[in-house]
Formats: C-alpha cells, structure tokens, sequence
C-alpha cells in the first residue's frame, strides 16, 4: 500500500514539477539552493501527502504547501551569490519571439519581481499562475480585498523599481 | 499595468525553459530527511527541556541542596521539586499539542501563526525554567549565609582551606554561587534567544507584513 501511495506521489510531482521549479526560481539565488529548496518542497509535499484526499486537484495543493514550505518553513542557505548564468538560463528570452522593447522590459521585470519581499513574491507568483483573488487569499490567510489592495501596491511598487 | 500582464504571458510559456527531474530523482528525495524550522524549533526545544534538568545530575549541584539540615526546608525543596516537574510536564505536554498542530497545509498565515505559538511556549517555558535555577541558586546561597556548619558538607575542600577564615570563605562561595547562576542563565537563555532569533527572524518579519495588511 505504501509502495502504491509512493508511486502516486512521485508520478503525480513528476507530471507537476514545474510549479515546484517556479516557485524555486522566484525564491532562490542559485542553483544549489534551487535544488535545495526543490528537495524540501518535495519532502513537506510527501510528508502531508497521506492527508492529500484529492478534494482539490493536486496542482492546486501543491501551490500551498510549495509556497509555505519557501515562505516559512526552508531556512535561507548561506550561499546568496547571484550567479549570471542561473539567472540568465531561469529567465532566458527567446529573442526572436519578442522585440527588444519588449525583451529587454521584460528582463527588468523578472529583475523587479524577485527584488521583491518573501509575501509579496507569492502574491505576484498566483497573480501570473492566473489563480484569482479568493485563491491567492485563502493560500495566504487574508481577506479577497486585503488581496486586492497588496497586488495593487505590489504594482505600484514595481513601477518604481522599474522607473526610480 | 501592461508590463505585468506581458510577464504573465511570458512566464506561462517558461515550462520548456525549467529543470526537469526524473522518477527517480523525486523518489531519491522523498527519503531524505527535512532541514525545515520547524525541525530545528523540535530539535532546540528538546534541548532547553532537557539541559536545565541535566544539572540535578551534577553531584556538587546534589551536594549543596543538603546545605539545609533542616527537615521544613527539605520537605519544602521536595515539594518545590514535585511542583517543579508537574509544571515541566506541563509545558512539555503544551508543547507536543502545539507541535502537532503546525501543519503546511494551513495558509501561510495560519502557518506563521502556529509556530509562533508553539515558540511562545518554549519562551514561557524557558522563562520559568531559568526563574526556576534563579531561585534554587538565590536559596542555596541564602542557605550558606545561614548556615554555620556548611563547610562539613564540602569534607575534602575543608580539609584544604582551613587557614582561610569561615567568613571569608563562606562569601567566597556565595560570591562564586552568584557568578555561576548568572553564567548558567545568561548561557541558557543566551543560546536560546539568539537561535530562535535568527531561525525565526525571517517568519517573524513575514507575519508581520501579512498583519499589518489587516489594520
């Protein structure tokens, strides 16, 4: 039975494995620590799992614990170089798929976001996974407008970044 | 904003650019073990639970209870003892509830919530327990002040310091007792409030963030 609940698991995070890579990206500096963090993701998602009764779809969980597991639960690594080559791989623009205007706003943007707090990195990470306001505020424990009036300051605040 | 909405569509096309892991490496990870907070608040907190009770077991700490030769002090010191466990078992009973109830399943809130709580306990529980030697040390201390013949229950240093006068020797040793409690509480809860300091420096300034938007 074990065995069977194992191989459920790592076959339905294999098929989701991008949410968990997602959220690595937007909270870690490097790829050790994107690893790291993949790990203990996986490890918090496995951990809950016998509680997963599949009321929700799995993705949809998954997007709580990943966040709350990077938000609260996985202690900073030491290690905080930003290396070119991570960020440039994570957030490369396919060149021919853009103009440059678009490309290089684009760049800043991914810049800005990650600039960003641990809360309101989650807030903008739903907003571009299309979730709506009363999942981004039940994932997080605040009300819908609350919601609302962060994710508008989140854009105000991004602007800034973007034209100080 | 138009520059929010262009990332939204560029990041929705990101899945061909991630990582991807095998079967195999998700299964490897599955077995290892967690390195989270809240792993580490279990690991700190058995240890402030258990070290302070560690010194009974030290014999010069034993020996100067019997500094009382009085029997109402002794049945008080039993007493105080039996008080003082039931309050340990207490805490550690809190404790485990708490623990137990942290779940990564709750919203981030709710989750911040909880450790914070079951942080708050071990705080208390610190507090009492340093409070706790404090007074032990304030009595042994008192008790060498009041009593005249102590030095027969340091048999082997009497031996050795019997040029020395009893007076001066008995503020010696209430003076060395003073410095040793103060050393035993800063250390204690030194450790303690500088680790949970830095461990939950980051969820503290999180939970803030997502209180304050309530106001």
């Amino acid at each position: 039975m074990n065995k069977e609940l194992e191989h459920q698991f790592v076959t339905e995070l294999e098929n989701n494995q991008n949410i968990v890579h997602k959220v690595c990206t937007l909270y870690t500096h490097d790829r050790d620590s994107h690893k790291d963090l993949f790990q203990e993701i996986t490890i918090q998602l496995w951990k809950a799992y016998p509680k997963f009764r599949g009321e929700s779809k799995f993705s949809t969980w998954m997007y709580r614990v990943a966040l709350n597991t990077a938000i609260t639960l996985y202690r900073k690594s030491k290690r905080r170089v930003q290396t070119q080559d991570y960020e440039s791989v994570i957030f490369k623009i396919k060149a021919d798929e853009y103009d440059s205007t678009e490309e290089e706003q684009l760049k800043l943007m991914y810049k800005a976001v990650k600039q960003l707090g641990d809360i309101d990195k989650a807030l903008v990470f739903l907003y571009l996974e299309d979730k709506d306001y009363r999942e981004i505020s039940e994932t997080l424990g605040i009300s819908e407008v609350n919601a609302r009036v962060k994710m508008n300051r989140i854009k105000t605040k991004l602007r800034t970044i973007l034209n100080p | 904003m138009d520059e929010l909405e262009l990332l939204k569509k560029d990041w929705q096309k990101k899945n061909d650019q991630l990582p991807k892991l095998t079967y195999n490496e998700i299964h490897k990870m599955t077995w290892k073990k967690s390195s989270s907070i809240v792993k580490w608040i279990l690991i700190i907190s058995i240890l402030e639970i258990i070290l302070p009770n560690l010194l009974y077991l030290i014999p010069s700490f034993r020996k100067s209870m019997s500094i009382y030769d009085n029997t109402i002090v002794d049945q008080c010191f039993v007493a105080m003892t039996v008080i003082y466990y039931l309050v340990v078992f207490y805490f550690v009973f809190l404790f485990y509830k708490r623990y137990k109830e942290i779940s990564v399943l709750d919203s981030a809130k709710g989750l911040m919530r909880k450790i914070i709580r079951t942080r708050r306990t071990v705080k208390y529980y610190v507090i009492f327990s340093l409070s706790t030697i404090l007074i032990f040390i304030g009595l042994v201390i008192i008790g060498i002040y009041l009593n005249d013949s102590f030095m027969d229950n340091f048999s082997e240093m009497a031996a050795n310091t019997k040029d020395v006068s009893p007076e001066k020797l008995k503020t010696t040793l209430m003076v060395s007792m003073a410095i040793m409690g103060v050393v035993m509480i800063a250390f204690f809860g030194g450790v303690y409030f500088l680790l949970y300091g830095l461990l939950l420096r980051k969820l503290k300034r999180n939970y803030k963030e997502l209180k304050r938007l309530e106001v």
